[in-house]
This record gives structure tokens, sequence and C-alpha cells, in this order.
């Protein structure tokens, strides 16, 4: 009997964020502009010393222009999504819920794709849009998911795909609506695209306000992760240990929305992720909920800094969009799952 | 202090003091409830209103036939439902003013089943009855594992420690979650129709176990069921229930009487006396 | 710890696109035809090209030296193939633009997108987009460009010998009345084009006219409503890597089974003109595309001339007459 200890989540952590380092490192190696090893790290020790004038100027552009606000929010997008999807996994009590089966993807497609139309080139409004658009569909979905006054699991998940389903339509709607030059926009943002320009030109304030959003969302579901637990075996058997259901559902559901409204809003939909990296994190490390949303997230980290880096690489020069990468590798990952559960 | 607030448990010391009878684990006075199809129409069931009460060492069957209020009987006194009239105490504290954690200190039930949606050690199912001690994420002490340890040996299961929940049969599962319960360390333990998918060893098999748990501890049993001869062979007191009504309470003795349980289970039935001074129910036959 | 602080005060400074590069030399700022302001180099000596009709336009005005790089999808001329590839139009690598040094990128507003712009414009290299609506903004497009990459001359005789070509194809048609078409971009599901797009001018000066009237710039149409019109001739795409004339003749006989595509009268007289795929492409190779259709819509415009044929170097022209029943008039041009 070897129970769970604070130590061991953050030995496992650490170990994980050694492999994210690791691949941090081979992400900004990879990519059609030559540049050693030897170089990036000259590049980034300048950097940190304040001698930019140092730096050739395309060093200096592909390094930080270029690799690092990519890797960066993919680290950001794939935690995010990788966190959220084991939220919901629990919440719906289904392990093939992924963070977009509640329509909050739909949501922000249908904001991006109505930015895009009306207002094509302010900085900033997709992203916003997008984030409108999830935020109502959070808000509407909860609503209807409510049975007796409490987010009840079957009736959210039905809710979920209506509405899923209904933003879908408008959005085909909307396609058949629009030009050339603005299909291609929205087809690309839909596949997943983590090169999509910040708002602001100050890159470092908008990662640090993702990362922030995505510590409080992600801090909220964690301080439930004991209530999951006891959750998952069953919600009867929960409240009669003291478990204050209703409020842990809720909990869970607005800290998992927000994370993929998130996530989708920066990035469009990137799939696969959400959905396989918490049960990958489950065949190492177990269903205790303490330790897999650190797991996933690192996890969801890893997944998509290396899915990238593949899109980026594979059919160079041309760039496959990141969405496609996770649905190539994904979909073999979870044949190999089911199997595995099967048996 | 107030029991369980924020959800820190009390150590022993700081415990709120019983009522009168330190070993009066259960009191129920008076209590009664009623279900309406709408809130202005007449009641279709009523319960109550039922007294008894339950020390510890000792197991009270709650019998009757089917629709006579056992279940409703059942949550209330799991705090699921509040009386509409009447008290039910549990070590001088009412029920349904209690907080969830303390609640669930107090109280346990034990489920039939557990539907579980990923695999899980059996260890890892037992220790999370210790869930209601403790802070809200929480971690689980030494104290935590080897109470676990002790709930495993009480039910025989301590050799199952490690295998996973869902590879167990039947009567192993059962003996689990019987275990997960006690570990809550209640004073009060629940059970509801226990012998339902059993066949007649494991329902025997697991009524002694019940019985000597009762005997070895601080807690009350309280058994709901309606296998007549079941309760009379293993219970200290049972509740008859029959309507909504309570018409007996007492021993086995006292309470199989031949007309009553005629009238009660609506068969014909006799009653005689077993070996063990215990009565016991019989069919009568045609002739 | 050093890669946290480094990319603490690198992203941050980062965000501003770097001047360094354009300072370095001077740059005058031009208004590209997005609106967008941009600072070019004066002296520009090496471009990439992010679309095929850029690039054949580069060639077409002399300046292949100057180009570092195409995308994978520029083949006019064959020569453009050998240059080395930034990838495709849609998701060209940033950092292979990047490593070939440019002064000047250039983009169409008909196939890159504006994100690939605006991120190559935060890494402060100097983008001009063009968005061709008409055949003659496409000239000016040309002109425009020459300018910018120093060969202004050349850009003005190459422009002045297209504008001659359109010149001298609208004198022969102008009288006539202009021929209802269908354009077809795809067969199933059955879509044309719009009365906004660059097709819709560039047969206009075909003497032609889409049959279908639409705001939208790719209506679906159904082929009923084309029975309904009626229209002269179907006018189909071809891909351009096809020459072998002896397989035209099927494209006839395909669209002869379709049961819907029978009941045209078109079909019927075997009025299918296959267009070279240059005719939606906004480069110089559209002259010689729009020649060869009006050629074929109006064959009695230009049966008399001899000297009708007129193919200018860099286009290929491919002229597929697909016809069964062969009638006098048709006889005599396809023996031009």
């Amino acid at each position: 009997m070897r129970p769970l200890t604070p130590r061991r989540i953050l030995w496992t952590c650490a170990g994980l964020f050694g492999v994210l380092f690791v691949m941090v490192v081979i992400s900004l190696r990879m990519g059609a502009y030559p540049i050693s090893v030897r170089d990036i790290v000259d590049t980034l020790y300048k950097a940190a010393m304040g001698r930019r004038e140092e730096v050739p100027v395309e060093f200096w552009q592909v390094v930080f222009g270029l690799r690092l606000p990519r890797i960066a929010l993919g680290i950001l997008v794939g935690a995010s999504l990788s966190t959220a999807g084991a939220g919901f996994q629990a919440l719906l009590r289904n392990p093939l819920a992924d963070p977009y089966v509640l329509g909050v993807s739909s949501g922000a497609a249908l904001g991006a794709i109505i930015s895009l139309i009306v207002a094509p080139h302010v900085v900033g409004a997709i992203q916003i849009a997008a984030f409108i658009g999830a935020a109502s569909t959070i808000t509407g979905v909860y609503f209807l998911g409510r049975r007796g006054g409490q987010l009840d699991s079957p009736t959210l998940l039905l809710a979920g795909i209506v509405a899923a389903s209904f933003l879908s339509a408008i959005i085909m709607f909307l396609l058949t609506m629009v030009t050339g030059s603005e299909l291609r926009s929205i087809a690309f943002w839909l596949m997943g695209d983590l090169t999509a320009p910040p708002p602001t030109t100050n890159v470092l304030g908008w990662l640090g306000f993702l990362f922030f959003v995505f510590i409080v969302a992600a801090g909220a579901m964690y301080t439930t992760s004991s209530d999951l637990n006891l959750i998952l075996t069953g919600e009867q058997e929960a409240r009669h240990l003291g478990v204050n259901v209703n409020r842990v559902k809720f909990v869970v559901y607005i800290a998992a929305s927000v994370l993929t409204g998130l996530a989708v809003s920066v990035s469009g939909a990137i799939g696969y992720v959400g959905l396989l990296v918490p049960h990958v994190m489950r065949m190492f490390f177990g269903t205790d909920y303490r330790l897999l949303i650190p797991t996933a997230a690192i996890g969801g980290a890893i997944a998509i800094v290396l899915a990238d880096t593949l899109a980026r690489t594979v059919v160079a020069p041309t760039e496959l969009p990141v969405g496609a990468m996770t649905a190539l590798a994904g979909a073999p990952v979870f044949i190999y799952l089911m199997r595995r559960r099967m048996r | 202090m107030s029991a369980g607030a924020g959800g820190v448990a009390l150590p022993e010391s700081q415990r709120v003091p019983y009522s009168a009878s330190p070993s009066l684990r259960l009191k129920v006075e008076q209590a009664s409830y009623a279900y309406a199809a709408t809130d202005r129409s007449a009641p279709k069931f009523t319960l109550g209103p039922v007294s008894f009460i339950a020390q510890q060492r000792e197991l009270v069957a709650i019998l009757g036939p089917n629709a006579s209020g056992k279940s409703t009987m059942l949550k209330l006194l799991a705090g699921l439902l509040k009386p509409l009239s009447g008290r039910i105490e549990v070590d001088g504290m009412e029920i349904s003013e209690l907080d969830l954690l303390v609640r669930a200190q107090k109280i346990a039930l034990v489920a039939q089943e557990s539907e579980l949606l990923f695999p899980l050690r059996v260890w890892e199912y037992v220790l999370q009855g210790r869930y209601p001690y403790g802070r809200r994420l929480r971690f689980e002490s030494d104290e935590d594992c080897l109470l676990a340890g002790n709930a495993l040996a009480q039910v025989g299961a301590d050799a199952l420690r490690d295998r996973w929940m869902d590879h167990l049969s039947g009567g192993e599962k059962q003996r689990v979650i019987l275990a997960r319960a006690l570990v809550q360390q209640p004073s009060l333990l629940l059970l509801d129709e226990p012998t339902q998918h059993l066949d007649i060893g494991g329902k025997v098999e697991l009524l002694r176990r019940l019985r000597r748990l009762a005997d070895e501890s601080r807690y009350s049993v309280i058994v709901v069921t309606h296998e007549l001869n079941l309760a009379a062979e293993f219970s200290d007191r049972i509740v008859l229930l029959h309507k909504g009504k309570c018409p007996r309470i007492g021993t086995p003795a006292e309470v199989y009487q031949r007309e009553l349980l005629q009238e009660v289970f609506d068969a014909p039935l006799e009653v005689e006396m077993g070996y063990s001074g215990r009565p016991r129910v019989i069919l009568r036959g045609s002739h | 710890m050093i890669v946290a602080l480094a990319c603490c005060r690198a992203v941050s400074a980062a965000g501003a696109p770097s001047q360094a590069a354009s300072d370095k030399r001077a740059t005058r700022n031009v208004t590209d035809e997005t609106g967008r302001r941009v600072a070019i180099p004066f002296s520009v000596r090496h471009v990439v090209t992010l679309a095929p009709n850029l690039t054949e336009t580069i060639y077409a005005l002399g300046l292949e030296d100057k180009l570092a790089g195409d995308t994978s999808f520029c083949d006019t001329p064959p020569a453009a193939k050998l240059k080395p590839h930034v990838g495709s139009p849609q998701t060209p690598s940033l950092e292979a633009i990047v490593a070939l040094h440019p002064d000047l990128v250039l983009a169409t507003t008909s196939i890159n997108r504006a994100e690939t712009v605006d991120a190559l414009a935060r890494l402060g290299i100097a983008v001009y987009t063009s968005d061709p609506h008409t055949v003659r903004g496409m000239l000016d497009s040309v002109a425009g460009m020459a300018d910018l990459m120093g060969a202004s001359e050349q850009g003005a005789a190459l422009v002045a010998q297209l504008q001659a070509r359109l010149d001298a194809v609208h004198a022969r048609i102008a009288e006539l009345p202009l021929v209802h078409v269908l354009f077809v971009v795809w067969e199933d599901p059955l879509i044309t084009i719009g009365q906004n797009t660059f097709i819709a001018d560039a047969l206009r000066w075909a003497g032609a006219e889409s049959a279908i009237v639409a705001q939208q710039n790719w209506p679906q149409v159904s082929i009923e409503e084309v029975v309904r019109l009626q229209p002269e001739y179907i006018v189909l795409t071809s891909d351009h890597s096809e020459s072998d004339a002896a397989s035209k003749p099927s494209e006839l006989e395909n669209l002869r089974t379709r049961p819907a595509w029978k009941a045209l009268k078109a079909v019927e007289m075997g009025h299918v003109v296959v267009a070279s795929d240059e005719i939606d492409r906004p480069s110089p190779g559209l002259i010689g595309a729009i020649e060869q259709l009006a050629r074929e819509l109006h064959p009695e415009a230009f049966a008399l001339n001899a000297d009708g044929r007129n193919l200018v170097g860099a286009a290929r022209v491919q002229l597929e007459m697909v016809a069964s029943a062969c009638t006098k008039k048709e006889c005599v041009s396809c023996a031009l």
C-alpha cells in the first residue's frame, strides 16, 4: 500500500519537465533556417545579458521571432487542452470525452469566423471574438445542462452535443457565403495554427497573461482532484463520503471550459490532444487525479511541441497545420489504447 | 467548537460529548416523512411516526415487505431526507443539521455496487473512505493506511489488497465496499438490502460478518431487509414496518408473532422457536 | 535559468519588428495594393515570390536572376522549378524565406494568406502584396512590381506589348455581341464564377460573358438552371500539364454521356471549349489565354486573317477545339 505523496508528485513532474525541456531544445534546433545549437545557446546567452546588438539579425528573427513564441504558445495550448480533457472525462463520466465535446470549440470557431468576415485585419479581433464565442457557449450549455438546478452529467453531454451541432450548422452556412481569401483563413484557423499573431506587440505580456489564466483555471481544478477521485467511483457514494458533488461539478465545468476556450481562441481547434494525453498519462501514472492533472498538463505540452516540430519539418519547406499532425499521430495511439482496454 | 467546520478532523478529546448514554448511537424520535405527487395534492405515501434507538454493538434490522417504507427510512437515517416532524439523532446530534463532512464521519452507507470508470486498486478504493477526515485536497497519512489495513482485515479481504477492483468476484467486491465504509470510523453502519444478489451461502456469510463486526466494534449496524429468518437470527432489535406504519419494535421473539407476520407479509407463515432460542419462520404448506 | 532569463528579456524585445535590417540601407515607403505601407530598399537584389503568377511575371520581366526563391507550385516557366522552394503558397516556411535573405517578398491576395504577410512583416521583412481584380489591374500590378525592383523600363515595355495584343483582340471583336458561356470551375458540384471575379473580367476581354449572374465569387448552381439558360458555349479549364490533343475529344464525349448535360444545346452542337488554365492566373500568360479563348468563341472574327495566331514567348497556349460535328466554319479555323 503506497499512497500518493506530494513528494512523488513533485518528482514525477520534475521528470516530465525534463522531457519537456529536451523537447524544447530539439524544437529550437529544427527548422528550415540552419542554426546550430551552439548558435542558439549563444543567442540566448547574449539576450540574457542584454547584448542584442551582437546577435545577427536573422538569428534573432528566427529564434525569438519565429521559434520561441511558437513553442511557448504550444506549451500553453497543450497543457490547457490536456487538463481540460482530464476534467471533462471525470465530469461527464465518459472516457471518450474531449475538450470539444461540449461545443466550446464550435462557439469559438463561430466567433472567429464572424470576426474574419466582419473585421479581417483588426489585430487581435479574432482571438477576442473566439473567446467571446467560447464564453457564450459555456454559459448556454451550462444552463441547458442542468437538471433540478444542478449539473447532471448525461444532460450536460446532450446539451453540449446539441450546441455543437447547431453552431456547426451556422458555421457551414457562413462558409458558403464567404469569398476565397476569407475561406482560406478560416480553414487554416479551424485546423489549428500556432503561428497566429498575438493581439499586442508585447509578446511577453501576452504570453504572461495567458499563462496566468492557465494557472488560475488549472489550479482551481486541481483543488478538486481528491473529490474527483471519489466521484469517479460513483456520485452517490461520493456524496455519502461528504463530497459536495454539485460544487465540484460546477468548478470543474467552469475551469475546464475556460481552459478549452483559452486554447481554442489562440490557436484554433487542435484535436486529439485533450482526449489522448490523459489516457496515456493514466497508463503510465495511474488514475489518481492528484497526479493526473499535473502530468496531463506537462504531457500535453510535450505532445504539442513534438507535433508542431514534426509539422514544421516532415514535408519541409511546406508547413502542415498542427491539428493535422495531432490527428495523424493521434488516431493510431487511440486505436492502441482501445485495444489495450479491451484486454 | 462546532463539529467539522472547514472539514478539519477533530481530535478525540474535542468531539461533542455524547448525550446521556454514551453508547447510544442512534435515536429516532417520532420521525415521519411524506411523499406527495405535487405540493398541493394529498400525500401518496406517509411514513411514521417512528421511534426507536440503536446502541453500540447492536445490529438492528428494519424489516418489512416491499413498499413498506424501508428505503424511505434508510434515506432518513442517512441524512438524504429531512424528517417532516420529529428528530433523528446520531451521537446526540440531529442528522439533517450536520455538515456534510461530519455526517460522513458519523454515518457510513454501504453501497450495493460500485461502477468504476477507471481501473483502481483495492487499497486505493478503501483509502478513499478516509476522505471525511482532513482537508479538501488531502494526502493519506500513515494512520489512514493503518486504518485501511485494519478494515480490510476485519472483512477478511486482506489478501485482496493489491488486486484490481474490476477483477474481483461479486462477494469479494462486497467485502471491499464494506471495508471502505468501515474505514470511515462511523457511529452508524447502514446497509440497504445487502443480501439481494447473494445466494443463501453468501447471505449467511454476510450476516455473520456483520454480526461479528457489530460485536467487536463501537458502532451500530442498521440493516434494511426483507429476509425474515436472517433478521431473526442475527439482529438484536427489529423495527417492523408495514405500509408506512410501525406496528411493532422489539427483539425477534417479541416481534415475530404469527398473526402479526401474516398480516404484514400477506403470506401463510408459521413461527417456531429455533435451536438458538431465536424464532424461525416457515411457510405453511397447503395441507 | 539562463534560458528563462534570456527568453523573458528577448521575447519582450522581439515583439517590435526589428528595424536593424532596413536601417542599414536606404528605403522608400510604398503603399501596396492592399493599402499596407511597406518600406522597400532602393536596391532590390533578392526577391522571393509566394505565388505562381508572380514567378511568371518575374520571368516575363527578365528579372529571374534576382529571384532567390519561389513556391513548390511555381512551374511556369519550367526553369522556375529549379529555384529554391519555400513551401506552398498557403503554408510557406517562414524560416525558409528568412534563410534566403530577401530584400523583397511578393505576395498576392488571390492565393496567399494575410497571416503569412503579417508574420513576415512582424519579422521586419518587406512584403508587397498585389491585389488584381481586373486584367488592366494586373497590367498595372506588373508595372508597379517592375518599378519596385528597379526595372521600370522592362516593365513598361512588357506592359506595352501585352496591352497591344489585348487591343488587337479587342479591335476584332468589339462590334460583336458578347457570347454567353458557362464557365465551369468545378463539375461536381457545379461551380461557376461570379461577376466580380478576375476570370469574369478576362472573359469580357475575350468577348464572352458568364450566363450565370451572381454576386458571390464562386456560386454553386444546379444543372437545371444551366439548361434553362442554355449558354452558347461551355468553357472548361484544362490542367496545363495535358498537351495530348488526342485526349481532347474525350472531354466532349464525357459530357455527352451525362444526362443533364446532354440536354444543353452547346453540348449537342459541340460548342465546348477547353481554355488554358492561365485564364485564372493574373500573369502575362493570361493575355495568351484570352487570345485563344477569343478565337474559339468568335471564329468568324479571326477566320479571314492568316496572321491570326500570335504566340508570345513565355506563355504556352493550348489550342484545343473540341468538335465532332464539324461545320464549314469550324473546319477553317481548325486549319489555323
